[in-house]
């Protein structure tokens, strides 16, 4: 009579499940186990406990607390990790050099990257982990002959895999997003009926990088101890309109802090780091532009280079992806062509390349056409 | 899943005497020790008994004993206590007290204060000679720990009282690890202050008692009312103190032959580990240890990665104190020893327990002989 299944298969597969203390990561915990895998609970500390203050941030100390309540509630074992000083070099440090020389960064791709997939799998593979569970709302799904591909989930309100693109190919065979199948409301509905602490939690997205009546790069700013490069606001023909105090504070595509009183509605359309000049405009359609060179692509497909494809592109986080043509250059960089003309474009963000809801590829915005 | 706990100097299980001793004082009629009637004449008549007992561990009289919060408070309240009656500006302490020495010490230095802190010799010992060449006129207080909680090495605090006294500088020691585990005399150490705890010693936690030698001046670090003595103003603890007096009595009784037990098995383990597990080494095994403390080196081995794959086996260690643990970072008692950070980040403390016994000892070689095999990727 045939046996099915190995021995090994009764075996429960360990996997780490990242907590943050909030709903999602919780619920994840909760289908991963269900699952039948043996899971570990891990909180990563992106800032150390004296930092936090009375922040409600995801990040801080309480929301250990909360992931330690849930782990408990769950039954599993739960470890904090320190990651203050990587998150420090790899994340804050790069989104304040960006922000000082007039770009925009989009740190939470760094962060997921090196921090919260980079440092948490090599955590989970020394404690015996297979893989990494977490709360974020995206697919892996087997693409037949070419391995795990990364996809929108299928709540499109949700959708996180514009901060996964940045994800080493090789990672996504050890990741799961189990939430990536799930409305918020269903997450909600599991977290309720199973009486997890956090099933009313607040939203904790980017919420480590929040600070109350600060801009981020403001923060940032005093964190490093940078100096504002104050400059002068152009109109397009180069006209001074006046004077800013400093570019970190401006993106692209920004209507306001100019400090540009009685004129009609201005938008900034570039910064030009050189002289930390502002150009702004007053037409909305000053701010489209044709195209892109995106540079260090993180390709999550097979042998893109060669001719030219049609794909969308999502330039930043809300985004609707824009229908354009990319070609990989020589250098590896990527030519994007916008089918129709996309506003307010920032170099510094984060590009993620699209067919239909597989991820393709991301790289980081150079400069525009 | 058998689990077991190897982190007695993190805290110990309560005593299930210590327990029933605290329940009852709980179940007794309301009763504030400081109040004139019958209730809080009962409550006082509890603190008295437990202080009796507390004193008779180290060997003190009952009156010498004032209740604290915590072994940290205690040590808070020696330290700084002292520095807020003397004119004297200088401490003298070792690089390997414990944070709640170290820190109250550190305060002192930012509040203006000079602090000496004595290295300690390769063996986990610290050299009286030392310590006492780092006292000079000003100094007001040296304070050396009784024994390690990292290492367990035992320090000759007896070595530094005579010398000191003659110098009228005054001798504080944290004996929270040694009360309860080596035999512990005020009188035999010539000890000023001597701090300890009743969770180290299976009684509860959140209660401990520093021991004032009659006239030493003696600051209060808190304000309030006039209990013990106007040195740790507030309401008693009155259970936890009961259950505090109750462990004493018990460990008092109990301790010669608990020592031999648990020094028996700890060598056991050792011996274990050393012939089964290669590239194991014990840290301040040629200094005087205290009985239940095994302080080891896993060569090539992440400490605290250790001690999770062995919580996930069931097993309860550690790197070091559980008031630094969080930190991530090695032991500075190592560190202070000398050994590289390396090493001393490939370490980990197993503390044993008079509930221990030789199949406890069994079990975890092996469990922890699997949780090294695994990490270092070989097949078992």
């Amino acid at each position: 009579m045939p046996v099915s299944g190995s021995s090994q298969a009764c075996v429960p597969r360990r996997v780490v499940v990242a907590l943050s203390g909030g709903v999602d990561s919780s619920v994840a915990a909760v289908l991963a186990r269900d699952l039948g895998a043996d899971a570990i609970g891990v909180t990563l500390q992106l800032r150390r406990c004296e930092e936090a203050g009375a922040g409600r941030s995801c990040c801080g100390i309480d929301g250990v607390t909360r992931a330690r309540a849930v782990a408990g509630c769950l039954g599993i074992p739960h470890y904090a990790i320190d990651c203050s000083r990587e998150f420090e070099d790899r994340v804050l440090r790069p989104a304040w050099d960006a922000y000082a020389r007039g770009r925009t960064p989009s740190p939470c791709l760094p962060c997921n990257r090196h921090i919260k997939f980079g440092m948490l799998l090599a955590w989970a593979r020394r404690a015996g982990a297979t893989a990494v569970v977490t709360g974020h709302y995206a697919r892996i799904l087997r693409v037949p002959g070419e391995g795990p591909g990364l996809f929108r989930a299928l709540d499109r309100d949700r959708d996180q895999s514009y901060f996964l693109a940045s994800l080493p190919r090789e990672a996504l065979d050890a990741v799961a997003f189990p939430l990536g199948i799930l409305t918020k409301s269903e997450v909600r509905a599991i977290a309720g009926a199973r009486g997890l602490p956090t099933f009313q939690t607040p939203d904790s997205q980017d919420a480590c990088l929040t600070a109350p009546g600060q801009s981020f790069a403001e923060m940032l700013r005093l964190r490093f101890g940078g100096q504002p490069r104050p400059g002068a606001v152009e109109d397009e023909s180069g006209r001074v309109l006046g004077r800013h105090p400093g570019i970190h504070d401006f993106t692209v595509g920004q209507r306001k802090g100019m400090g540009i009183a009685s004129r009609g509605r201005l938008w900034v359309r570039a910064i030009r780091s050189e002289d930390a000049a502002l150009v702004v405009t007053d037409r909305p359609e000053g701010l489209d532009t044709r195209g892109m060179r995106v540079r260090d692509v993180n390709w999550l497909v097979d042998g893109p280079a060669g001719s030219a494809r049609g794909c969308q592109v999502q330039v930043r986080s809300g985004h609707a992806a824009a229908p354009a043509t990319i070609e990989v250059r020589d250098d590896g960089a990527v030519q994007a062509t916008f089918a129709r003309p996309v506003r307010a474009v920032a170099p510094g963000q984060a590009a993620v390349f699209y067919d239909g809801d597989r991820v393709l590829g991301q790289g980081w915005i150079d400069a525009t056409d | 899943m058998t689990r077991i706990y190897l982190d007695h100097n993190a805290t110990t299980p309560l005593d299930p005497e210590v327990r029933e001793t605290m329940c009852a004082s709980l179940s007794e009629a309301p009763g504030n020790p400081s109040s004139l009637h019958a209730w809080g004449q009962a409550a006082r008549r509890t603190i008295d008994r437990a202080r009796a007992q507390v004193a008779g561990l180290v060997g003190a009289l009952p009156e010498h004993i004032v209740f604290t919060g915590s072994g940290t408070e205690a040590d808070n309240l020696a330290i700084l206590g002292v520095v807020g009656r003397s004119r004297r500006p200088h401490l003298v302490t070792t690089s390997i007290e414990h944070q709640a020495v170290l820190n109250p010490c550190r305060h002192v230095a930012e509040a203006g204060g000079a602090v000496e802190f004595v290295p300690v010799e390769a063996d986990g010992r610290i050299d009286p000679a030392r310590v006492l060449a780092s006292v000079r006129d000003g100094t007001a207080l040296v304070s050396v720990m009784l024994a390690n909680n990292d290492v367990g090495t035992i320090q000759p605090v007896e070595a530094l009282s005579s010398a000191l006294r003659a110098r009228g500088v005054l001798l504080h020691t944290d004996a929270v690890q040694a009360a309860g585990r080596i035999p512990v005399n005020v009188a035999t150490l010539g000890i000023d202050l001597l701090s300890f705890s009743a969770h180290k010693l299976h009684g509860p936690q959140g209660i401990g008692a520093l021991f004032v030698r009659p006239g030493t001046p003696l600051a209060p670090i808190a304000f309030g009312g006039r209990q013990e003595r106007g040195l740790r103003p507030g309401t008693e603890n009155v259970a936890a103190i009961a259950g505090f007096g109750k462990a004493c009595d018990l460990a008092a009784a109990r301790l010669a032959a608990d020592a031999t037990r648990v020094r028996t098995l700890r060598d056991r383990f050792e011996a274990l580990v050393l012939a089964r597990i290669p590239g194991t080494a014990i840290n301040g095994a040629s200094a005087p240890r205290l009985p239940n403390t095994s302080n080891l080196t896993f060569a090539g081995l992440d400490g605290e990665m250790l001690v999770i794959h062995l919580d996930l086996l069931g097993l309860a260690a550690s790197t070091g104190s559980a008031c630094t643990a969080t930190d991530g970072s090695a032991s500075h008692v190592l560190i202070a020893m000398g050994v590289s950070s390396a090493v001393a980040r490939s370490s980990v403390r197993f503390s044993f327990g008079r509930g221990h016994g030789e199949a406890d000892v069994e079990l975890a070689v092996d469990l922890l002989a699997r949780a090294v095999a695994l990490m270092r990727g070989e097949s078992l």
